[in-house]
């Protein structure tokens, strides 16, 4: 097809100004990587860009060495392991029958849930829930209460619902019950579903944070999330580690770069994991976006 | 068990006799009901704990914002603690500080909602118009990334970019000669950062919707267009944007629900004492003045309004949506 001039100029700027948007997304995560990796006058001088000038890893170093970064880490691996395990599970068990049209009271049960998706739960009631429940101060605090996102229950309850029902049944007259149905024909027909599912709430318990300043209180729980922000709101913090390093001049340390380092460490697992699930979350927002 | 009623069913259609049949209908009904009944055991223990796990953690807590109207206490506990009835609201409509942070909550999130409307849309015309397949998906591919950072971390990209010392801006504007400038500490500048956080981070992630209106526009009105003459723009006028009006009514209605929603970490990630006169919202009070300074019940009370409000808004923009035939239920 030949362009006139007019249309040259538009995917001209068009391209342009898209290109511009996402190297806004991309040139702050390289600047942060290169000041994590670059040496003390660089940093300290604000010459650095999105590449490192004079490699140094000392700011990982300092970071391993002077805060309980590994264990932090630990903490929100098994966070988001088990939360992930857990709120998939029973994910699937709240939208395989509600998607059932011969369960009973299931509108009664959608209704139900539904409201709970409009009249949001308070912070301090919740709270309380978990106080008199004991979990507080435990990871059961962070999982319990969020088992099953009622969004994503309904995204999944729809997904099932488009299967066709003459699948299910031509299995239940070779005499499947319903347990082996879900999970040897519905389940593996959901795998994309599943994927984003599995995208979202990994996600969100890797990034949990006001659930974790709220129920734990033992700082040697905390995740990566209350210590990063601990070290980019609390500039005392960097300070008496700075006190605590020999101060040689190639081992100095500017808060910027333990900083970035400290955001760096919770910022690679999440681009290692995004580019295999990427290609399932535009299914899975669509399936959610068309109704509830 | 299955063939058995199927061979019982089959027996009463080869009988002759009304009656018979009848009887014979009857008893498949009645078979039918046991087998519905018996198909619903294994559903019902599934979603048994769920049940619980909804009424514990949903509806429990719903219950428990009685604490708004009570003088709660740990020692007596939510139902053993003095009525309040309304002073903890008399209160908070009569505090200077308290009507501040209402204000300041339902004007960030109006803004907010006003503001970042219209660049997913913005992002998703423009993308559509990509001809080149690896380009658009690259450039998608970024887009979406900062949906998935936590306000953590782009709390901390902001302050490492705005930040006063070495950051990335102001090391820009001392290379050009100018001044270093305390954004995260001014209110004016505060405001921009925390509006355009919001949309670098989300934007990107919401023109997926739009992407896919867009993509069901039938592609021959593009063409017809496109020979009649108009221009790139015209079409984008007068094709891609009244093909997408229902969904755009749509998003724009579930945003005005969640009005009262400006979210804790968002807030709480870029705020600082400087500009607490803006940004301290509902959710940051109640996590400063109710769950580490222990004012359960005034703060709940304030939690609760700003419920209630979030819950007329959204039924109503559900009211609205259907006169757009978009309701949501």
């Amino acid at each position: 097809m030949r362009l006139s001039r007019s249309e040259k100029w538009f995917y001209v700027i068009n391209n342009t100004l898209l290109f511009i948007a996402g190297m806004s997304c991309l040139i702050p995560l390289l600047n942060l990587a290169a000041i994590s990796l670059s040496e003390y006058e660089a940093v300290a001088a604000g010459r650095v860009g999105i590449w490192p000038v004079g490699f140094s890893l000392e700011s990982y170093k300092m970071l391993i060495d002077g805060t309980p970064i590994m264990r932090t880490f630990r903490n929100s691996l098994v966070i988001t392991g088990f939360g992930v395990l857990f709120s998939m599970l029973f994910t699937v068990l709240a939208a395989y029958p509600l998607s059932k049209g011969y369960f009973y009271a299931r509108r009664f049960f959608t209704l139900g849930i539904v409201f709970t998706m409009l009249f949001g739960i308070q912070a301090i009631p919740a709270f309380l829930v978990n106080r008199a429940l004991g979990i507080v101060d435990t990871y059961w605090a962070l999982w319990l209460p969020g088992l099953v996102s009622a969004y994503n229950m309904l995204v999944l309850k729809s997904f099932f619902e488009q299967i066709p029902e003459e699948m299910n049944e031509a299995a239940q007259i070779d005499g499947s019950s319903e347990w082996r149905l879900l999970w040897q024909i519905v389940l593996p027909l959901s795998l994309p579903v599943l994927a984003t599912l599995t995208l979202f709430y990994g996600v969100g318990y890797w990034n949990s944070f006001q659930s974790v300043l709220i129920n734990i209180h033992d700082s040697s729980k905390f995740n990566l999330a209350v210590l990063v922000q601990n070290m980019v709101a609390n500039q005392s913090l960097l300070q008496s580690l700075n006190n605590v390093q020999p101060q040689e001049a190639d081992q100095m340390l500017t808060p910027e770069s333990i900083r970035s380092a400290g955001i760096m460490v919770m910022l690679v697992p999440l681009l290692v994991v995004y580019p295999f699930l990427q290609k399932y979350f535009v299914k899975g927002v669509l399936i959610g976006a068309v109704k509830g | 068990m299955k063939t058995k009623e199927r061979a019982i069913e089959g027996g009463g259609m080869s009988l002759a006799g009304p009656q018979a049949n009848a009887a014979a209908v009857a008893g498949a009904l009645r078979a039918r009901s046991r087998s519905r009944f018996r198909r619903n055991v294994p559903l019902l223990m599934m979603f048994a704990p769920v049940i619980v796990f909804f009424i514990v953690f949903r509806y429990v807590p719903m219950l428990g914002n009685i604490i708004a109207f009570k003088h709660y206490n740990l020692m007596q506990g939510i139902w053993g603690s003095p009525w309040a009835g309304l002073d903890y609201y008399r209160m908070m409509f009569s505090n200077p500080q308290s009507i501040a942070i209402i204000r300041n909550t339902f004007i960030l999130s109006l803004l907010k909602i006003v503001i970042g409307f219209p660049f997913p849309i913005l992002i998703a015309v423009m993308l559509n118009e990509v001809r080149k397949a690896w380009f658009k998906r690259s450039v998608q591919t970024l887009l979406y990334l900062p949906h998935f950072f936590s306000w953590v971390i782009v709390g901390g990209i902001a302050v490492m970019l705005f930040g006063s010392q070495a950051g990335a801006v102001n090391a820009v504007i001392r290379y050009f000669g100018g001044e270093p400038v305390n954004f995260l500490y001014q209110t004016g500048s505060w405001l921009a950062i925390f509006f355009g956080s919001g949309i670098w981070k989300e934007a990107g992630f919401s023109a997926i919707i739009y992407l896919a209106a867009i993509s069901s526009i039938d592609p021959s009105l593009y063409e017809a267009a496109s020979i009649d003459g108009a221009s790139k723009f015209k079409q984008i006028g007068y094709v891609t944007l009244p093909g997408i009006m229902p969904v755009m009514t749509l998003m724009l209605i579930i945003s005005m629900g969640n009005v009262m929603e400006v979210g804790f970490d968002q807030v709480y990630n870029l705020q600082n004492a400087v500009v607490s006169d803006v940004s301290s919202v509902i959710s940051t009070y109640i996590y400063t003045v109710g769950i580490q300074g222990g004012l359960y019940s005034m703060t709940t009370a304030m939690g609760l309004f700003e419920a209630v409000i979030g819950l007329v808004l959204v039924v109503g923009a559900n009211r609205l949506a259907k006169l757009f035939d978009q309701a949501l239920w």
